[in-house]
């Protein structure tokens, strides 16, 4: 099953499409003109950058480059899916202890896909005397 | 399914310290590591699995999970330069 297709159905079980409208999207699909409802693979978002520009006036220049796969927060929230149900209520407990009033339950696949495609649009800049630094996602 | 459970295969090394013409170029074959560690991963099987069945975790899905987490690697580019050193670490 390919992406394109699996989303449609998580969409559908997620009650965001009618099962009319799956039908019509995965025909869609399967004659190859769906066009941009559905996103292809190649659109997603692939890898989180950090570039880090500073000049340290003792050490001098120093530049960062860092690119880390989207995959690996994908695996990670797929990590947290064989957390057993006890030990998730726990960390559950333990975040809203500390005043985070998040729900690990709610990290699924589903939910990072849509976490991570609005990723795309952030880019974090900052700029100092000596520091600048760039986060983005490609 | 390649992507998804498939370790990183190879890493390329790049270090260039400040005044040396040439640099150290290194290629890493991390698939021999992965051969090296194999028979003891097999060895510690059995009492993974215990391990799982006593603290109710899914046995398969961890194990399909972190070999996932170990593929996500594919891709990590990690460029470091200063005045005195440049290093490159790539991990294909």
């Amino acid at each position: 099953m390919n992406d394109n297709r699996r989303q449609i159905l998580d969409m559908l079980a997620q009650g965001k499409l009618t099962a009319e409208e799956a039908e019509r999207l995965i025909a869609a699909l399967e004659r190859g003109g769906l066009g941009a409802t559905v996103m292809a693979e190649s659109d997603k978002v692939k890898y989180l950058r950090v570039l880090v520009d500073t000049i340290d006036p003792m050490a001098g220049p120093t530049k960062v480059n860092v690119r880390v796969p989207m995959q690996l927060l994908r695996a990670g929230v797929r990590l947290t899916g064989v957390i057993p149900a006890s030990a998730r209520e726990e960390v559950n407990n333990a975040l809203r202890k500390e005043g985070i009033p998040f729900d690990i339950n709610n990290l699924t696949p589903q939910n990072l896909e849509e976490l991570v495609e609005q990723l795309r649009e952030l880019t974090v800049d900052v700029n100092n005397e000596n520091t600048k630094v760039r986060v983005f996602c490609e | 399914m390649r992507g998804e459970i498939l370790p990183p295969l190879t890493a390329t090394l790049h270090v260039k310290p400040k005044g040396w013409r040439f640099g150290i170029r290194l290629w890493l074959p991390l698939f021999l590591l992965w051969l090296l560690l194999l028979p003891l991963v097999v060895l510690a099987l059995p009492f993974l699995f215990v391990a799982a069945v006593v603290f109710g975790v899914r046995f398969w899905s961890s194990i399909r999970a972190a070999l996932g987490l170990l593929a996500a690697f594919h891709g990590t580019k990690v460029e470091v330069e200063n005045s005195n050193t440049r290093v490159f670490v790539k991990v294909n």
